[in-house]
């Protein structure tokens, strides 16, 4: 059972919202048992790209397949097909999170008695176990989380989709559906993963589209974007802000350096790798500036979306607050 | 068609395999009915949803009884006999903020688009809101009327017009339901909903009638409490329960008639209207 078709093929996928254009002629193709990330700031167009997919927004143009059905003429096919996992836990607040499931299992078409032991199995296996009979609106963000992806999974879906799943997530809750999505990979679940944080995408994503005001600015494996960048980088984080001041000022002077003040960092590429930093080190010492670190390091995502889109994706998605906003 | 790969099936057993899906009619009437499932499990659990529709017509009915009520003469009448015909046709037009509110709070969740993204009849998801507010919109004028009747309220109409009562207010229900349905996608905050809800509703239930006739009134609300459609309500049901004639207008004079005519014109209106919403309406 190689030879498998995409799950979902993209041409020139447009959507606008009156006079502005929220994805803007998106191609994608997703290999049957892979993991796809899109990856960008807040109000790029992954959202409304992920909401065409899923047949809850229709396409202005352009024209999707999902596992072989058109995303408009076979949506309902499409449904059958899909499980999608918005940006918010889309659950009853007001049922227990056994409840949730067990509706979720009988509107995918399960007697009641396999609906009961089709959500006992995901009860066990998300670790719902021990608030499975809690009202889910006194359920924690991450165990809201967990209800959540156990509800995508009532069926075995041919296309898994999965919105910002970690948004607004601590890092411990994180590291937890982590570990699930990496399960349902394992298993073979083929998944489309938007998210705004670089980590997420290169940890989970075999590969991943850059997203930049609704169109691909880049794609590739995690590794190829960063060979895109190319060197590997030294950065220099001082201990306040004038002393970045007085670093980007001195090292400016011989390197091509990027600031991020917000970090307090100054970020210098290094081809020469352990030379450069060598010299970056000697002149930060005789500088006398006090520093936090000196450090080489491999290029991140960070950086690929510095290079390809011309902007930081740190300072761009920062604003978490909006994270609930699409397009 | 495409051949996509098998995929190990961890979770859900091979002898769980989906059953077939049936026609359409009949998934839509087993989808409808667990959707309304939902919606009923949860009345217990958010009392405060239904004191829209009980506490508040109560007090209405404490205030007007006990407090206003001394200063209030209607001729021929007691006054328990007046204002609960006019409570309960206050309460259809309350509907349409009970039904708001929900649809609302239900599109800004998310939980809508989760059901859009499943193979479900999206007919059963909206006829599920519905149905499932007009069931409790009738708690709550079951509720009204129970606390009407220990106060001393003393309907005048035999079987037929108890019959003719009910169907009446399920059709003024079902009419202010779907306008509210209608009104919550169009709005789609719960909160925002609520305020606006109130500051229409609440006034014009005052200007039909609901406590004070019409006949009396400033020429300014009265014409509007002439030809507004709560006071068809209010006049139809006070007709039927009390056999009370209204006068002033030709609604007022046909209440029953003008009730019907409004509700199916609001129906006629806002179903294709909410339906159409519905397709293209999501959280955000």
């Amino acid at each position: 059972m190689t030879n498998s078709a995409p799950a979902v093929v993209a041409k020139g996928l447009t959507k606008r919202f009156g006079e502005f254009t929220a994805v803007d002629a998106f191609d994608l193709s997703i290999d049957a048992g892979t993991v796809v990330s899109l990856l960008g700031p807040n109000g790029a167009g992954k959202t409304t790209i992920v909401r065409m997919l899923a047949t809850l927004l229709t396409p202005t143009s352009g024209s999707a397949t999902v596992c072989g059905h058109d995303i408009v003429s076979e949506a309902d096919a499409v449904r059958g097909k899909i499980s999608l996992t918005g940006q918010f836990a889309a659950l009853e607040d007001n049922l227990t999170a056994r409840e949730n499931l067990l509706l979720m299992a009988r509107l995918r078409g399960y007697g009641k008695g396999t609906a009961g032991r089709v959500v006992d199995r995901l009860i066990d296996r998300f670790d719902v176990g021990e608030f499975r009979d809690k009202l889910v609106k006194s359920l924690s963000g991450g165990q809201r989380r967990r209800v959540d992806l156990a509800a995508s999974l009532v069926t075995q879906p041919e296309l898994l989709v999965l919105d910002e799943p970690t948004t607004g997530l601590d890092p411990r809750s994180r590291q937890v559906v982590w570990a699930t999505i990496r399960e349902l990979v394992q298993e073979g679940v083929t998944l489309l993963l938007t998210t705004q944080y670089l980590e997420e995408a290169d940890a989970l994503a075999d590969s991943i589209h850059l997203i930049d005001h609704g169109r691909s600015v880049a794609a590739g494996t995690p590794s190829e974007l960063k060979a895109r960048i190319g060197d590997q980088r030294v950065d220099v984080v001082a201990v306040d802000s004038a002393g970045v001041d007085t670093l980007a000022a001195l090292l400016g002077a011989r390197f091509d350096i990027t600031v991020t003040p917000a970090r307090r960092m100054v970020s210098i590429p290094a081809p020469d790798e352990i030379v450069d930093l060598t010299a970056v080190a000697d002149l930060v010492r005789t500088s006398g500036v006090a520093v936090d670190e000196v450090a080489l390091r491999r290029p991140t995502l960070d950086d690929a979306f510095m290079a390809l889109t011309g902007q930081p994706a740190e300072t761009q998605a920062a604003d978490d607050s909006m994270a609930g906003v699409a397009p | 068609m495409t051949a996509t790969a098998t995929l190990p099936v961890a979770h859900v057993a091979d002898h769980d395999i989906l059953p077939s899906r049936p026609n359409r009619g009949i998934r839509y009437v087993r989808e409808t009915a667990l959707l309304i499932g939902r919606g009923l499990r949860m009345i217990p659990r958010v009392p405060e949803r239904l004191s829209d529709v009980t506490i508040q017509p109560i007090m209405f009915t404490l205030l007007f009884l006990y407090v206003f009520g001394s200063a209030i003469h209607i001729p021929g009448v007691r006054y328990q006999d007046y204002l609960l015909p006019g409570l309960i046709g206050q309460s259809m037009a309350f509907g349409v903020i009970g039904a708001g509110v929900a649809t609302a709070t239900d599109f800004s969740s998310g939980v809508i688009d989760r059901f859009r993204s499943l193979p479900v009849t999206r007919m059963s998801v909206i006829s599920a809101q519905v149905v499932g507010q007009v069931i409790e919109q009738i708690l709550g004028i079951l509720i009204v009327a129970g606390v009407g009747l220990a106060l001393g309220w003393r309907p005048h109409m035999g079987v037929g017009g108890t019959v003719e009562l009910m169907l009446l207010v399920l059709l003024g229900l079902f009419a202010f339901t779907w306008l509210g349905v209608l009104a919550g996608m169009l709005i789609r905050n719960s909160d925002a909903m609520q305020g606006i809800g109130f500051a229409v509703v609440l006034p014009l239930s005052f200007l039909a009638g609901t406590f004070v006739p019409i006949s009396g009134m400033h020429a300014i609300p009265r014409a509007i409490g002439e030809w507004d459609p709560l006071s068809a309500l209010v006049a139809g049901v006070r007709q039927v329960a009390q056999g009370i004639h209204s006068h002033g207008s030709w609604q007022l004079d046909h209440p029953v008639v003008a009730m019907i005519g409004w509700c199916l014109l609001i129906t006629a209106v806002c179903v294709p209207l909410a339906l159409r919403r519905f397709r293209t309406a999501t959280s955000n």
